[in-house]
């Protein structure tokens, strides 16, 4: 238990009683790891991360621990811990990006060192003294990703990070992801094979809400993926 | 087509099987019937409810025009290969029926009940909502001077504007903003400094002890700044995920509200100075008790019971969960006169 930095056991969640979105989800995430979640739309990749991130009202786990010790997803102490990039996130529209940063690390009582560099990984210089409303969807998510890389928590959530990202950005950010494991872990959820294949240590195949095949190391690869979801797909 | 177009719009704002719209109109016909078997009795001139109905039909179908929210139905629908009048006729029909049977037969079961009212006076008032709605739907795509059906597609911001820079955050700069980039909020704010300048010439009759806490309950009355989580669902979301947001966020939340409605109240004690005169400390100092006291009942509210499920925001700006604080102030007004 001491050695994940977060366990999970039996988790279940649901939008309408009776009818459960995840079942029986157990997972344990190892420190400085990257997780890649994998499944077809309505597997409950989102869900599971809205349950992580306490965002998701109808559920039940048998325990939960992080770092060994029981949480819950609201705890202050958990919240702490992590932070989520959200799929599509119109959140705080009249801050700029500087101001959003610095609201936001003023939430986990940080001081935020220099973000020059994620900016212009990013190619985000001339946007942020724009007022996130402002900014495309490509944009908007450039700034969620900044701050999610700049915060360094323990504990990352990415709900889908490569949609609505240019070629370039998604080059960098499948760096930035590879690299997390000096600060922590990365658990994500994608549909893009490569972005899975290119940054993960461990892939977790999801299907109606149970983790149905986990590869590792040299598993990792298109085609046994491929096959797990084509498998799941036939059953 | 026709059809097949006004249900788009119409199941979105009626729910799939048109059940919000049943049960919007079974609250209407309760609160009729409480309020009529009550005995309790208003004398209202035909004019006078001609002009509320007229007025208030024509901005509830202005905002519902307006909301954003009917974009990315409408979006697809401009996608298709459509007949222009076709489509605005159903648009505007689904959007006028809402406005009718959802807001206005809201206004009408109230005062309806509280009235004593001819055929011709119930018939006149339906008339006037149907001609405010009919006249809005036209007028409002006059404002880009187009007629066509890409008129009522509201764009988004287009322009990316540099704001002045500031290194460090505010929440107060942040609400600032948001009130100044929402002109409705703006003219209800403004509507309610108005209603502070005339509120002496309504309540100065009776003595200022005992009717001027019911004025600061009424203007507490502000509800678009009060229900700011609940018609930003993507703002809620963050500041439930953020740590520490009780603090970093309400309270400055708490401050705006208390700084809105005490504008308001100090605009109404000026304007009973100005009239009536006998304006003293205690009467400021009353003043910002209730102005942060309903501050902070309508952050509670929002913090812990958010309004979810709506559908458009004009379900926010009229849903009865505005009247709770202003109810529950006007009860301590009570308290207050009776000390």
């Amino acid at each position: 238990m001491g050695e994940n930095i977060l366990e999970l056991q039996n988790l279940r969640a649901w939008y309408s009683q009776g009818k459960n979105v995840l079942s029986d989800f157990s997972l344990q995430l190892r420190p400085h790891e990257v997780v890649g979640l994998i499944g077809l739309n309505g597997a409950g990749k989102t869900t599971f991360l809205k349950a992580l991130s306490g965002l998701h009202e109808g559920f039940r786990c048998d325990s939960i621990y992080l770092n060994g010790q029981p949480v819950t997803f609201r705890d202050k102490g958990f919240k702490l811990c992590r932070y989520t990039v959200f799929a599509e996130d119109n959140s705080f529209q009249y801050f700029t990006f500087r101001e959003y940063l610095s609201y936001v690390a003023a939430a986990y009582k940080m001081k935020l060192s220099d973000v020059a560099e994620l900016v212009r990984g990013f190619h985000f210089e001339d946007y942020t003294d724009t007022l996130l409303k402002d900014l495309s969807t490509g944009n908007k998510k450039k700034a969620f990703l900044i701050t999610a890389f700049a915060l360094k928590r323990p504990l990352l959530l990415l709900d889908e990070p490569v949609n609505g990202l240019d070629f370039q950005s998604t080059e960098y950010l499948y760096q930035l992801i590879a690299g997390y494991k000096e600060h922590g872990t990365v658990l994500f959820s994608s549909h893009i094979l490569e972005s899975i294949t290119l940054t993960s240590d461990r892939v977790l195949v999801l299907e109606e809400g149970q983790i149905r095949r986990s590869f590792e190391g040299g598993e990792i690869n298109a085609a046994n993926i491929r096959e797990a979801l084509h498998d799941e797909n036939e059953l | 087509m026709m059809k097949m177009s006004f249900e788009v719009t119409a199941k979105k704002l009626f729910g799939v099987k048109y059940e919000r719209l049943i049960r919007t109109l079974f609250l209407e016909l309760v609160a009729f019937w409480g309020l009529h078997i009550s005995g309790f009795r208003v004398e209202i001139a035909p004019f006078i409810l001609y002009l509320m109905v007229v007025v208030f039909s024509a901005g509830v179908m202005w905002q519902a025009l307006s909301a954003g929210d009917n974009r990315a139905n409408l979006e697809n629908m401009l996608m298709l290969p459509f007949e222009g009048r076709t489509l605005v006729f159903s648009y505007a029909a689904a959007l006028g029926a809402y406005t009718l049977l959802t807001k206005t037969a809201g206004l009408l079961a109230v005062v309806w009940a509280v009235g004593h009212w001819s055929w011709t006076e119930i018939l006149g008032s339906l008339l006037c909502a149907l001609a405010a709605i009919v006249i809005v739907s036209c007028l409002y795509p006059l404002r880009l001077g187009r007629t066509d059906a890409y008129a009522f597609y509201v764009r988004p911001a287009s322009h990316r504007r540099t704001v002045k820079v500031y290194r460090r955050c505010s929440v107060r700069r942040y609400l600032f903003r948001y009130l100044m980039a929402h002109k409705n909020y703006l003219v209800n704010t403004a509507a309610m400094w108005g209603v502070a300048c005339v509120l002496p010439l309504l309540l100065g009759q009776m003595e200022a002890r005992f009717v001027l806490p019911i004025g600061f309950a009424i203007l507490s009355l502000n509800t678009p700044i009060c229900i700011l989580l609940s018609c930003d669902p993507a703002l809620e979301r963050a500041v439930r995920f953020l740590p520490g947001q009780g603090r970093a966020f309400c309270v400055p939340y708490c401050l705006f509200i208390f700084g809105c409605n005490l504008a308001a109240d100090i605009v109404f004690l000026c304007s009973w100075q100005i009239q009536l005169g006998g304006i003293g400390p205690l009467h400021t100092l009353a003043a910002a008790a209730f102005a942060l006291l309903s501050a902070v009942g309508s952050v509670l509210l929002e913090w812990y019971f958010p309004l979810r499920g709506w559908k458009i925001e004009s379900d926010l700006w009229h849903h009865p969960r505005k009247y709770i604080v202003p109810a529950v102030m006007l009860l301590l007004a009570g308290l207050v006169s009776m000390i």
